[in-house]
């Protein structure tokens, strides 16, 4: 199988990565704008965190993933573009994942005078939004999986010419 | 039978028809993406996306989960209140030095609150060896193992190749380098990787002075989180600028390297659960010893009045040149055993968040813990003295540079 044959899905996953790459270097942006005025965002199930950690280093993450979305979106038959793709998603899982690996360890214990475990409530309560906007992309980057899956399948073992 | 140049070849060419395949190599995913990794205008932008998932998790599990959670909870709550209770002589030094400082108010010892504050070698020791410094070095060396068995670091040594050649060592100095952040004594010994006497002392001497260990990340992450990037900024500045120093002017070569770069590979969990076993328990056997009796060592000599004296000795230094708080000497004196518990010190004193952020690059700083030397004594005392004479340079002049940044800043 050759790339010639891969033509109609990658138009729409090219339209669909631009546009979420769009969304992502916006997120990657007001991460950096807001911890360069030192403040936070909270609208709706949306929070952009303001600190230097995570709102600085993460959001440089989030913007290099846009950009790498946006840089590779334009012929993703090719494998090197849609390699950019895949690597876009990999960035966003890395803040995401981190993202909640964090409330998990933040469920698990009791707090200062609690008892030693959490209460199934706050348990609960800690996955509760607002969101970072890496989880909020979390789900529309994990579509890269269907075409990673549809290449391997079509080029029978994912081999492609370059 | 002796075979002319031309049927040699010949007979080349027909074994590679019989054995070998032509055609156009065709690049899979994996393939795509190691480039991906490799090439410095992409490579970069996900180095620094593993770094800060490597750091994210470290903080996450070592310090939210482990110590913070659960550890603390322990220590405080249960193992110290209940050593103060039965452990007998309360006040007398044995019992000072192995459950509790305390502090003297009214004319009367005052037991502390927390394992922070009581400096004891079955408090505070137990709690940097267990509760403190365990899940750091757990999570830390957790993550560097998968990331070597994905085949990461190799692409990490290459796409950093050209930043530490400025420096006079290469790609490969980055294994030592990472390995230092969990613990120093094997980064130290990692550092025979690199092939000349030059690079080797160079890295050693970096080592020793730039970067914070498992244990001290830990207590930093536990008491100063905030600051924590700043401190770390500033070790990484240091780390260049000091290397291009000493490239300069140390003597030697610094050779280029070579490097066979593997495909990505699925991490297995049995080689993962070896490595990590391997040197969790290396570092046990070879750093907690060192832990606990630095804990002695620092008790004994406050005990003493050793510390507090070199401390009022030392102070107009401290304030003047490197202007931190009088407080800080006995903590920064103390710092020779143990840099763990000298941050846990600092952090009882007030002071304001800048200097804060020089103590503790001063810590960092300010000589190797016991066991990285006891290591870099291994390696050759002529190398370990002529790093000491380094250190001493550097301590003095970075320690007063960050006080005149801070000057300028307008917040020393």
């Amino acid at each position: 199988m050759t790339e010639e044959s891969l033509p109609s899905s990658p138009s729409i996953a090219g339209i669909y990565f631009a546009l979420l790459g769009i969304a992502t270097v916006a997120s990657g942006l007001a991460e950096l704008l807001l911890t360069a005025s030192g403040s936070e965002f909270v609208y709706g199930i949306l929070e952009i965190p303001g600190d230097i950690f995570r709102g600085g280093w993460g959001g440089f993450v989030v913007l290099s993933a846009g950009l790498l979305y946006l840089s590779g979106a334009r012929n993703m038959v090719d494998i090197h573009q849609f390699a950019k793709v895949v690597m876009g998603s990999i960035l966003i899982w890395i803040i995401a994942g981190c993202d909640i690996f964090a409330m998990i360890a933040e469920s698990i214990p009791g707090g200062e005078d609690g008892p030693w475990l959490n209460t199934l409530s706050g348990f609960i309560e800690t996955y509760a939004p607002p969101y970072s906007p890496a989880v909020l992309l979390l789900p529309f980057s994990l579509v890269v999986i269907y075409y990673v899956r549809k290449r391997v399948f079509l080029e029978g073992g994912g081999r492609n010419s370059s | 039978m002796k075979l002319s140049a031309e049927e040699r070849w010949d007979l080349i060419d027909r074994i590679s028809k019989e054995t070998v395949t032509f055609g156009a190599y065709r690049h899979t995913l994996t393939d795509a993406i190691g480039e991906l990794t490799i090439k410095p205008l992409t490579g970069i932008p996900i180095a620094i996306a593993v770094l800060y998932g490597f750091w994210s998790l470290f903080g996450s599990f070592a310090g939210t989960l482990c110590t913070d959670g659960f550890f603390v909870k322990f220590f405080d709550g249960y193992w110290l209140p209940w050593l103060q209770q039965v452990f007998p002589g309360q006040g007398n030094w044995f019992y000072v030095i192995m459950v509790d400082a305390g502090g003297i108010e009214s004319g009367e010892f005052v037991l502390s609150e927390s394992s922070f504050e009581s400096f004891g070698v079955l408090t505070s020791g137990l709690f940097l060896a267990i509760g403190v410094v365990l899940p750091a070095i757990f999570i830390f060396y957790l993550m560097l193992a998968i990331l070597e068995d994905i085949g990461y670091m190799p692409r990490l040594a290459v796409l950093i190749d050209t930043m530490l050649h400025r420096i006079g060592l290469h790609g490969y100095a980055i294994v030592p380098t990472i390995l230092s952040l969990g613990c120093n004594v094997p980064g130290v010994a990692a550092t025979r990787i690199l092939e000349t006497k030059k690079q080797r002392f160079i890295m050693m001497t970096l080592l020793a002075i730039f970067i914070p260990c498992g244990a001290q990340i830990g207590i930093m992450e536990e008491v100063v989180p905030d600051l924590i990037g700043w401190i770390m900024l500033y070790l990484i500045i240091g780390y260049f600028i000091f290397g291009y120093i000493l490239n300069k002017i140390v003597p030697g070569r610094a050779p280029e390297f070579l490097i066979d770069v593997p495909p990505y590979r699925r991490p297995l969990a049995r080689n993962i659960g070896k490595k990590i076993y391997g040197r969790v328990t290396g570092f046990f056997k070879v750093a907690l010893p060192f832990v606990l009796l630095g804990c002695v060592i620092v008790g004994i000599l406050y005990q003493m009045g050793v510390i507090q004296w070199l401390g009022g000795v030392l102070a107009p230094i401290f304030v003047g040149w490197f202007g931190v708080p009088p407080e800080t000497a006995g903590p920064l004196v103390a710092a020779f055993l143990r840099k763990d518990l000298a941050v846990a010190q600092l952090s009882t004193i007030e002071m304001t968040e800048y200097q804060m952020i020089t103590s503790v690059v001063l810590v960092s700083i300010y000589f190797p813990c016991v066991a990285t030397f006891a290591m870099m004594l291994k390696e050759g005392w002529k190398d370990l003295l002529w790093a000491l004479a380094v250190l001493a340079v550097v301590v003095f002049v970075y320690g007063g540079l960050i006080h005149l940044i801070g000057i300028l800043l307008g917040v020393a």
